[in-house]
């Protein structure tokens, strides 16, 4: 077979074939690969990376343990400044503590373990329930009615320089055991 | 394959292929004619880096530079695709400047392709706004004072000027308004504009066909498609063109100098490198002149270049048989570069400030050592001035000594030690540093 061909229709153009149009056709897809590649991995990680950012869970100063009556659960401000891409932005929380007879303090998530509406305490007759489902939680944050599949979420606490610190952290609703989001 | 087939047979892509890949080309494929591609591959890298660009970016004022910053610092890849963006727009002018350079030496522009060398025109001057609009969207101090000078460049346009100014600027001040019209112009405006015409300068290539060798004769000896050859030489020239501007991205940083502020006047703005040229012309054009540099000339220029296939009615397309065109070209091109080489010369010479200069002079007041120093007249005369310390003592290392424990490396001095963490000492050393005769 001659190197080139002939193509009367087009004013004589020929085209190389055979090997020439192999290598020709392989240096180009090469060239288009190694682009792709170079261009598509950064891209990707690009795209990609603020769902790669581990939050930041600073200790964050809620309120003084002592003025927490023990036996009555108290709703307290979890504020932190959070990074927001390149944006510093509060952002606010609230978290339940509760006093235990001992002094220690429990610090509850706010969110119910069923599907993750906010839920409150009913002073009368001493439990936590949910508006949404009908949860019922004892004072130790225990299922005791409802469809909640697991007790209440605790959050990290500890007490310095008597005050009281609570990480705030979020979790799956719905699993049978927390799920750190 | 199979489903190329499936498709093929419904939607009768094999004459598609056939016009797109067997175009003929006069006197056959060439490395020349690769910069056209080239261009077209960087546009096209412009426009994906740009958009990605985008996801992060914010046009406003308050947080343009802290986003670039947080694209810079925090994203993962995100210095990279800046720097793919940031060195894709000079490659774009430099293919753009080749392929137009080796259209004017190939007489390409005559007839029958003066609408094509018209459009290209055109498309040349898009390349420009893009980088003019561009260059501001940083919000750094570069970015403010450069656009300062551009804009009050148009304000000097005789009775419109000012008004056109304003429109450019969105009002009164250098501010919101002009950074959202950048913005708008340089994503949307911009590349709608920009993709019709190459879509326009693409369709007249087409009609008209390739060029060619200069001489008919050697066109008319042979010819071969556009595919495999021309495909393949245009493939390895983009991938040049990707490594080059790669390893830029990669190996030169670009970092953002500091927030632009409009109070701080002593900043010195530099344009692009390919706006040095007009820049430095500025220098030698002074007061009722002055008009003449800023419009009329670009003017006069734009337009010579715009109706050159008219201007240029030499019929022949060989370089030997067109002096006075070559003349002219090489004499722009000299005047262009030797213009550009006089301002790279002051370029390297703008102070930049460093960060920890300015940390480490915030420390030098918070401790009070102008209690007892003295810097450019300002301060106590009971220990050495330090107005040109850096000249006197470049070393680092004996900063950092010094601040530690200044008796160890001056004996006899009663200068206290400061209880400085490690930051603070590079700091401080940064700003002692700083303080020379030539900066
Ligand atoms: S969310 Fe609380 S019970 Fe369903």
């Amino acid at each position: 077979m001659s190197e080139h061909q002939g193509d009367g229709g087009e004013g004589g153009a020929y085209t190389p074939v055979g090997t020439r149009r192999t290598f020709f056709g392989w240096v180009t897809t090469v060239a288009a690969g190694l682009i792709g590649f170079g261009l598509a991995v950064p891209l990707v990680g690009y795209v990609i990376s603020p769902a790669l950012k581990r939050k930041e869970q600073p200790w964050v100063d809620v309120a003084s343990p002592d003025e927490l009556p023990v036996g009555d659960p108290k709703q307290l401000d979890h504020v932190t400044t959070i990074q927001d891409g390149y944006l510093k932005a509060q952002s606010q929380n609230a978290v339940w503590a509760v006093k235990q007879p001992d002094g220690q303090v429990q610090v509850f998530s706010p969110r119910c373990t069923h599907l993750g509406c906010g839920y409150r305490w009913d002073g009368e007759v001493k439990q936590f329930k949910c508006p949404c489902h009908g949860s019922v939680f004892n004072i130790e944050g225990n299922v005791v009615a409802g469809p909640a599949p697991r007790p209440l979420d605790r959050l990290p606490s500890k007490v310095e320089n008597g005050r009281l610190l609570v990480v705030f952290k979020e979790f799956k609703p719905g699993t049978k055991d927390p799920v750190e989001l | 394959m199979r489903i190329y087939q499936w498709l093929d047979s419904r939607l009768n892509l094999k004459s598609v292929e056939r016009t797109l890949l067997d175009e003929p080309i006069p006197g056959g494929t060439s490395w020349i004619y690769v910069f056209g591609s080239a261009t077209l591959f960087l546009f096209l890298m412009q426009a994906i880096t740009g958009m990605f660009l985008a996801l992060y970016y914010a046009p406003t004022p308050d947080h343009a530079y802290d986003s670039i910053q947080f694209i810079e610092e925090q994203v993962t890849f995100g210095a990279f695709v800046r720097g793919l963006h940031h060195w894709g727009a000079s490659g774009m002018v430099v293919a753009i400047g080749l392929h137009m350079l080796q259209t004017f030496l190939y007489g390409a522009y005559k007839p029958p392709r003066e609408v094509m060398w018209m459009v290209g025109v055109v498309l040349f001057l898009i390349v420009m706004a893009f980088a003019f609009t561009g260059y501001l969207l940083p919000w750094d101090q570069t970015a403010y004072w450069a656009t300062q000078v551009g804009l009050n460049m148009v304000g000097t346009v005789p009775v419109v000027g000012e008004f056109l100014m304003k429109v450019m600027r969105g009002g009164e001040v250098l501010g919101a308004l002009t950074l959202s019209r950048f913005f708008a112009i340089h994503v949307l405006f911009l590349p709608a504009l920009l993709v019709s015409l190459i879509a326009a300068h693409l369709f007249i290539l087409r009609r008209v066909g390739p060029a060619g060798p200069w001489t008919d004769a050697r066109a008319s000896l042979s010819s071969e498609t556009f595919y495999p050859r021309q495909v393949y030489m245009d493939a390895v020239a983009m991938l040049v063109v990707f490594t080059v501007i790669a390893s830029l991205a990669l190996l030169v940083p670009f970092p953002l100098t500091d927030k632009a502020n409009p109070a701080d006047t002593s900043f010195v703005p530099v344009p692009e490198w390919y706006f040095l040229f007009y820049y430095e012309l500025l220098k030698y054009v002074h007061g009722p002149l002055e008009p003449l540099a800023t419009w009329i000339l670009p003017m006069v220029v734009i337009l010579v270049m715009l109706f050159w296939p008219f201007i240029d009615r030499n019929p022949a397309r060989n370089p030997i048989r067109r002096p006075v065109a070559l003349g002219a070209g090489a004499v722009f091109l000299l005047v262009v570069f030797s213009l550009l080489g006089l301002s790279l010369k002051n370029l390297y010479a703008v102070p930049r400030v460093d960060p920890a200069v300015a940390r480490g002079q915030a420390l030098f007041a918070q401790f009070g050592c102008a209690g007892c120093h003295r810097i450019h007249g300002v301060g106590g005369a009971v220990a050495p001035d330090l107005s040109f310390v850096g000249d006197k003592r470049p070393d680092r290392e004996w900063h950092l000594k010094h601040f530690k424990d200044p008796q160890s490396v001056s004996p006899g001095s009663f200068m206290p030690k400061f209880p400085l963490t490690d930051p603070q000492l590079n700091d401080l050393t940064s700003y002692v540093l700083s303080l020379k005769k030539t900066p």
